[in-house]
């Protein structure tokens, strides 16, 4: 009996002190020394990208003289195969990355939120098909996947967003379905349906909230899978084209120049290795931190 | 048994069609077609020289009848032409065919011993020191993408070092030793893209065991600890780490398309690429398709083997759940596949 007792009063406490803790959120995710570097690293990276145009307004004036020069004063990063400055060249190549990764990102969210909520508000043989085909999806791997639709639609940044948008939301309809389906059966939901409410704005007016963080956790993570994919596409030539130039086209091309300029190939390298950790990081910390408050 | 083989092999089949009806609808139905790449060279091509070169290739065809003849072609093996170059698809493949084996294989035997040794032995010598270094590694291998991980390693063994050449390919019949001197960079680079993922896997299954009750009982009867590792640990850890199997097979398939861009490396993944700026949409379907199949067949062998091994699986999934004990980390989502960040992304 007594043993049933503490058993009993060790489950309650836990839900006590999660909902005592629940206002500080951010502390929660970002409180350790790992997930506040890679915070700081977004921060600085999308002020980069931000004021590129501001600070580095000359990023693409040709300077005949100072061809793949090595690092120095004047050029922290070196020069490029025109004599640009790498350093301008990245930081413009920056906002190009982020902006195709954030578009996906958000065209991810957009699709698969609409998918998983159809799936699982509908059951049956809709769901079946939606998610068998999101299953699909996922079973392809992502770059041959891109590549056919890089055949069929060519690969301007536009189009590269529309392709990531569309691998990356399987994995979204697939965390919304199952958190949505959690809610569906909670007594709010039929309190609701018994008041009267429509079944799409319980959905999306009601339960869209509630799954929200499930989705954030997943965004952040599809942010580091879509630059991955979209570096991965540029650098192989299939993605950003020159004269755009995103992370992934300017080490393709310092990749070319290897032997004698390692300066052009390493550091893009290193921000896009960066870039992808510290976005990682944040959205492992969140997933782990939903895991924890759910659990 | 025989209920959960017939479902899980329908199951895989469903989802192959599904995956062919995806790449088809990409390549046909939205814009963009073969033959406006194919004839753009030459100037002053007629309509009459577009519409022959649609009804030699078979675009003509309503497109049903073209989705018919592509999937019962890929099915007996007819994978059809390409659209530029006139070879049979499957004569492109067989050609390439060797080189991906050669690297996949290589990068998958080295990333298996990479990762075993990265997840045992920080525990066979219960180095907490250890275990840091390999999860900082593991967290960085993560993020590094392959072509980062190709050029870090061209840098530093081929421009550096000078001791292995920074691309090429030589195949084994011509020359074994140099063969293997151009093959050790890729199959190194794909391999330390894909053990990260092996090395969660393998910890989480360890961690599992490391604190059952028959492990406390070994140690109890006084066995010492690395006979305990080796002998009860071990035997019990691997198991459930195979089924991560199928996730790096599809890892390996799409690392190898950026693995031979960086090395020059003239693979499958080269064609498709290839293919790809070409518009060749009869080899790209078919190497996709083919990836696609592979991965799934590979899925389902690892499924139906661990099955017979471990006979808690049988049930249907719901029931899965209560009956095998639940992976420590990484966890296993409700559909049985591992959560986001353990799949590799290219």
């Amino acid at each position: 009996m007594s043993t049933s007792d503490t058993e009993a009063s060790d489950t309650a406490a836990p839900d006590q002190s999660v909902a005592a803790r629940r206002p500080s959120a951010w502390r929660a995710v970002l409180g350790t020394p790992g997930t506040l570097t890679a915070a700081g690293v977004i921060v600085v990276i999308v002020l980069i990208a931000l004021l590129a145009p501001i600070v580095w307004p000359n990023a693409d004036t040709i300077n005949a003289g100072a061809r793949l020069e090595s690092p120095s004063g004047a050029h922290w990063f070196g020069t490029d195969e025109l004599g640009r400055d790498l350093l301008a060249r990245m930081a413009h190549a920056t906002q190009l990355t982020l902006l195709i990764a954030l578009g996906a990102m958000a065209l991810s969210v957009v699709l698969g939120v609409v998918w998983g909520m159809v799936a699982a508000a509908f059951g049956s043989w809709v769901e079946e098909i939606l998610m068998r085909t999101a299953d699909a999806i996922m079973a392809v791997p992502m770059i041959l996947f891109a590549l056919v639709f890089v055949a069929a639609l060519g690969s301007n940044p536009i189009v590269l967003i529309v392709i990531l948008g569309i691998i990356k939301s399987p994995l979204v309809a697939r965390v919304t379905r199952s958190s949505t389906m959690v809610e569906l059966t909670s007594d709010y939901v039929r309190g609701l349906t018994v008041v009267g409410l429509g079944r799409s704005r319980i959905l999306f007016r009601e339960v869209l909230p509630n799954v929200f963080p499930v989705i954030a956790a997943v965004a952040t993570l599809n942010i580091a899978s879509a630059i991955m994919v979209e570096a991965s596409l540029s650098f192989i030539g299939l993605g950003v084209q020159p004269p755009l130039a995103s992370l992934g086209t300017l080490l393709k091309i310092g990749y070319s120049h290897l032997p004698g300029s390692w300066w052009y190939a390493l550091f893009p390298a290193l921000a896009i290795t960066v870039i992808i950790a510290a976005f990682n990081v944040i959205g492992k910390r969140l997933e782990r931190y939903l895991d924890r408050r759910s659990a | 048994m025989l209920s959960y083989l017939l479902k899980r092999v329908g199951s895989s089949l469903v989802m192959l069609v599904i995956i062919s009806i995806l790449i088809f609808v990409a390549l046909r139905m939205l814009p963009g077609d073969p033959t406006t790449v194919a004839l753009a060279q030459g100037d002053g091509v007629t309509e009459d020289a577009i519409a022959n070169m649609r009804a030699e290739l078979g675009l003509d065809k309503p497109v049903l009848v073209q989705y018919w003849q592509w999937v019962s072609g890929f099915i007996s093996g007819d994978f059809g032409y390409s659209y530029f170059s006139k070879y049979a698809v499957s004569e492109l493949i067989g050609q390439r065919l060797p080189a991906t084996i050669s690297l996949t294989v290589a990068a998958l035997v080295l990333a298996i011993v990479i990762a075993v040794i990265a997840a045992v032995v920080p525990v066979l010598l219960r180095s907490k020191w250890l275990e840091r270094i390999v999860n900082l590694c593991t967290a960085a291998g993560m993020a590094a993408p392959v072509f980062v991980i190709g050029i870090l390693l061209v840098l530093f063994f081929a421009n550096l070092l000078g001791w292995l050449p920074s691309g090429g390919y030589v195949s084994f019949e011509r020359n074994p030793a140099k063969a293997i001197r151009y093959l050790v960079l890729p199959a190194l680079t794909l391999s330390l893209a894909i053990a990260p993922q092996l090395i969660r896997y393998l910890q989480g299954s360890i961690d599992e065991v490391r604190w059952a009750s028959f492990v406390r009982t070994a140690r109890g009867k006084g066995i010492g600890w690395r006979r305990t590792v080796s002998g009860h640990v071990l035997p019990n850890a691997l198991l459930p780490a195979l089924t991560s199997l199928g996730i790096t097979v599809g890892s390996l398939l799409g690392g190898s398309v950026v693995v031979e861009a960086v090395f020059a490396w003239p693979g499958i993944g080269q064609l498709v690429i290839d293919a790809v700026n070409k518009r060749d949409y009869a080899v790209i379907q078919t190497v996709v398709l083919l990836a696609a199949a592979v991965f799934v067949v590979v899925t389902l062998i690892v499924d139906l083997l661990y099955g017979i091994l471990d006979p808690r699986l049988r049930v249907a999934p719901s029931r899965r759940a209560a009956a095998a004990p639940k992976p420590q980390s990484p966890e296993l989502t409700a559909d049985g596949l591992l959560p986001t960040e353990e799949r590799a992304d290219v």
